[in-house]
């Protein structure tokens, strides 16, 4: 994790100085941070809707529901928390049941301070918690049990949500335990410091492929997502968005035709003082379907605004331009003086990578549905950013954030796109205007035209190489828009090495890498064109997305420049010296595994087959998964790539659920793969040419290939798996193509027209 | 007011005969696991059968479903234990999951002609659903999961109705 984004809110994180408390309420026992809520609910007297305002609860009946505060978008996270408290609790998973929860800041991440979902944090920030929080609760339950009992609460077991006395085979389940109202229970700071967790080898139930809690919902259509929020007398709204991504106003709206379609309520011009938007409409009307239809009757006038004129072209050309200059951009990484080294090197390599603009696209476009109910604002939307979308709902409101709830649904999709709340702006200025609750549900076309993408990077490598064949020396200098410097909260931006002002480290994250390089600059600098013609987001993976492209293809080049293999070579710069002790030992022992599961080097491939391989410390280095891919590949004389394998070893320290991860790595792998090969995006006079999935090609079933998937779990610290693995398959590819027929491609997507072009150079 | 069947039941709406079918079973009929997805028939989240076809509900006006039976994800099977939902159980299938009703009724028009369809005939069929999870080997193998389970039922019931 990056030091920037702990204590976001100081006094809303700090759980090693509060006391929890297991108490009984009117709906059974509830267990929490004090602070947390749960005061508040212990002394309620038995309100009709007692809304649990803790962690979990178990009702009467023996139920224990989890309230989970990361937005599930098809990570199964709600089901990996209630795994971590059902571990320590000792219950039944059949009684193991999770919730959403709002915005409040009691369900704020532990470790962050905010309620955000991303960077594959969830699991490894929330994993001390939920473990105390549910030994905690097993304790009170026991201690409830043994004064029933009347035995000591030494000689009882807690398995299965049942507390047995084997001495005297009494028994007691947790429902009866709740009913007896006896498991109260105060836990000082200290106390739950204190208490001793179960070791790796006393675990039931992390480490096994229980089925997730959210899939039954999924498969039979009862799953609410923010799409299919109904609320009495909402109305709906359907966006118009102007042909510029951004910058563009609204000169004027006629809404003449449009107030001849049936139905139709109102046009509003969004006045967006969150600056999220620009020159957006909403046509209002009774239903979703005549709201599209007065969308496409109102006639817009726009001013395109300072970005009309813009496309990738002019954005690569302002990149290399900024790259040119010497004093451009902040330095993330300066070890040593690698201009020095260049010229002493026995061989200097360099090299230009770039990536294009990509677009989540998520199944479930956005949406939103925002509704006044006296003081407070109430937005349904899958969400991954609750604290600072809220704040975008209450800007757009013009109130207070305080007044906002917003009520988390499932996640079609997150990818990233979620971490944003320009969805939010429309649904509430529109409630606003028609004093209805209104539903936005954009088209796919908005959805992708105005998508906070992944930046169009731009990225030069220099490599010196001693005579020896040792690599000496890196520079590394990365050209994009920055994503999380948009957000405006100081706190997620990290000081530069050469104090010249913050940086946006999720733009640079990976290029900090473990190989030893005694000489190594890596310079972050803002394409300001990038940044405001398409304000990008964060997408699966981010920084380490496009840095490890460079960065893998750059080492691929250095171990053919030297006549090395190119896996020995990672091996060799892995030497675990100094700062990467311990990380690259994990990375090379993950880059054999996957090799070994590979069959790497082991045989002889037909002509214009290939394997390419790549190692990544995603998504930071302090928060690392060690992944590593082998690609197999085969390439057609007329460019194009058919990849027939990816093999993905991964160490993860810990698995709460490995079915779970297997799933995510290998989704994770595909992302990669679909990055790599079929996604582009292009911006043209300032806007997104791609509209919909004939345009903007994410990886189908008749693309899939052979995807074989290796969990290292060593017992370290549980990490991360939602990203890594995206990161580390487009150098994998990369390289198994030059290897397949020595066609060097160093830019994303990997087209046959590059292949077949590299080819002939 | 037109009159639609749909899951068995017959029910009337309110809407102009060119609203997209979708439209009128998501917001009319308060359906909602029949999922908005791209709005031209290129993913195929809004899947639903027209007389036991899979038809791509957002390209479907609500004239041409009218005297049709219309089946959607929740009228699919009585309590949502169709085969193909047992085994998309089975295999964990789902992540995000919003495809998925989609995935299923276009994988379950498949195997009500062809219970034991090769991997190839499996992907040409379902192509044109999109999964942006990327969960498709599972999908395959949910799906060959379940066209195993319907030629086992309808071996047993064979027997039985022999003996």
């Amino acid at each position: 994790m990056n030091k920037h984004v702990k204590n976001l809110a100081p006094e809303t994180t700090d759980l090693s100085r509060r006391s929890f408390l297991v108490g009984t309420a009117a709906t059974g026992l509830v267990l929490g941070y004090a602070g947390s809520g749960i005061d508040g609910a212990l002394a309620a007297p038995a309100p009709a809707n007692f809304e649990p305002s803790v962690w979990y609860s178990i009702a009467p009946d023996g139920l224990v529901t989890v309230t989970c505060g990361k937005a599930d978008m098809g990570q199964h996270v709600a089901s990996t928390m209630a795994q971590i408290v059902a571990e320590e609790l000792g219950a039944n998973w059949k009684d193991m049941r999770v919730q959403l929860a709002s915005n409040d800041p009691k369900f704020n991440d532990p470790v962050l301070g905010a309620q955000i979902t991303g960077g594959s944090w969830s699991t490894m920030m929330n994993f001390d918690a939920m473990s105390r929080a549910g030994a905690a609760g097993r304790i009170a339950l026991t201690e409830a049990a043994a004064a029933s009992m009347g035995v000591p609460a030494g000689e009882l077991v807690v398995r299965a949500s049942t507390i047995s006395h084997p001495k005297s085979k009494k028994s007691m389940s947790f429902a009866e335990v709740v009913k007896s109202g006896k498991a109260t229970k105060t836990f000082t700071a200290d106390d739950l410091k204190a208490i001793k967790l179960k070791s790796a080898d006393q675990y039931t139930m992390i480490g096994v492929s229980v089925p997730q809690l959210d899939i039954p919902l999924k498969v039979n259509g009862t799953a609410k997502y923010g799409i299919d929020v109904m609320l009495p007398g909402m109305v709906y709204g359907a966006l118009v968005t102007p042909p510029v991504r951004y910058g563009a106003t609204v000169k004027s709206v006629d809404d003449g035709a449009a107030k001849k379609v049936p139905g139709f309520i109102k046009a509003v011009t969004l006045d967006d003082k969150t600056t999220t938007t620009t020159g957006w409409v909403v046509a209002v009307a009774n239903t979703y379907a005549n709201a599209k239809k007065a969308a496409a009757a109102l006639k817009i006038d726009y001013d395109g605004g300072p970005n009309a004129k813009l496309s990738s072209e002019s954005l690569f050309a302002e990149a290399k331009r900024l790259q040119g200059l010497s004093d451009s951009g902040e330095f993330f990484v300066k070890d040593g003086d690698p201009n020095a080294a260049f010229g002493t090197a026995a061989k200097v390599l360099e090299a230009e990578y770039t990536t294009n603009i990509n677009i989540h696209a998520p199944m479930e476009p956005m949406n939103a549905t925002a509704e006044f109910k006296g003081d407070i604002l109430h937005i349904y939307s899958g969400n991954q950013f609750a604290t600072r979308s809220g704040a975008i709902a209450a800007g757009a409101a013009g109130i207070d954030p305080k007044f906002v709830v917003m009520h988390q649904m499932w996640l079609g999709g997150g990818f990233g796109r979620r971490l944003d709340a320009d969805m939010m702006v429309p649904a509430v200025q529109a409630a606003k205007a028609v004093g209805k609750p209104v539903k936005v549900i954009y088209t796919r076309e908005n959805d992708m035209t105005m998508d906070f993408s992944r930046p169009l990077t731009y990225q030069k490598v220099k490599a010196g190489v001693d005579g020896d064949g040792k690599l000496v020396a890196l520079s590394h200098d990365v050209v994009s828009a920055w994503p999380t410097q948009r957000w405006g909260i100081p706190d997620f931006l990290s000081p530069s090495v050469d104090k010249k002002g913050p940086l946006d480290a999720f733009t640079v994250n990976g290029s900090d890498f473990f190989y030893t390089v005694p000489n190594h600059y890596v310079r972050a600098i803002k394409n300001e064109m990038a940044h405001n013609a398409t304000p990008s987001g964060q997408l699966r993976s981010v920084a380490p997305g496009w840095t490890f492209w460079a960065v893998e293809s750059m080492v691929d080049e250095i171990a053919h420049a030297t006549g090395k293999d190119p896996a020995q070579l990672r091996v060799e710069l892995l030497d675990g010296k100094g700062k990467n002790d311990g990380g690259a030992q994990r990375l090379r022992n993950t880059l054999l595994a996957a090799m070994g599961l590979a069959g790497y080097g082991t045989k002889k491939l037909p002509k214009g087959e290939g394997m390419g391989v790549a190692c990544v410390s995603s998504q930071e280095r302090a928060t690392a998964s060690w992944t590593a891919c082998v690609a197999h590949v085969a390439v057609a004389p007329s460019g194009e790539v058919t990849v027939k394998k990816l093999t993905v070893a991964t160490d993860v320290g810990t698995q709460v659920n490995p079915d779970g991860i297997r799933a995510q790595v290998e989704g994770a792998a595909l992302w990669g793969m679909s990055l790599a090969l079929f996604e582009k995006a292009t911006l043209k006079d300032g806007g997104i040419e791609q509209t919909n999935f004939d345009s903007y090609t994410p990886l189908r079933m008749s693309q899939l290939p052979e995807v074989a998937v290796n969990v290292i779990a060593n017992g370290e610290k549980a990490t991360g798996v939602g990203e890594p693995a995206v990161t580390v398959v487009a150098p994998a590819i990369g390289n198994a193509v030059f290897n397949a027929v020595g066609a060097r491609v160093r830019g994303l997507p990997i087209t046959a027209e590059a292949v077949k072009a590299a080819m002939k150079a | 007011m037109p009159n639609l069947n749909i899951n068995g039941r017959n029910m009337s709406v309110e809407a102009a005969s060119d609203t997209p079918l979708l439209w009128v079973i998501r917001e009319q009929l308060q359906m909602t696991g029949t999922k908005f997805g791209c709005g031209a028939g290129l993913c195929g989240a809004c899947t639903v059968h027209l007389n036991g076809e899979a038809v791509r509900s957002c390209q479907t006006s609500l004239a041409d479903a009218v005297g049709k039976k219309i089946t959607t994800i929740e009228g699919l099977s009585a309590k949502g234990e169709h085969p193909l939902q047992k085994a998309w159980v089975a295999e964990q299938v789902p992540q995000c999951g919003y495809c998925q009703s989609g995935q299923i009724m276009q994988a379950a028009a498949l195997l009500s002609k062809n219970t034991n369809p090769t991997k190839e005939e499996v992907v040409a069929h379902m192509d044109g659903n999109l999964c942006r999870c990327m969960t498709y080997s599972r999908i395959q193998k949910a799906i060959m999961r379940a066209a195993s389970d319907m030629r086992t039922a309808s071996a047993t019931g064979s027997e039985r109705r022999a003996t």
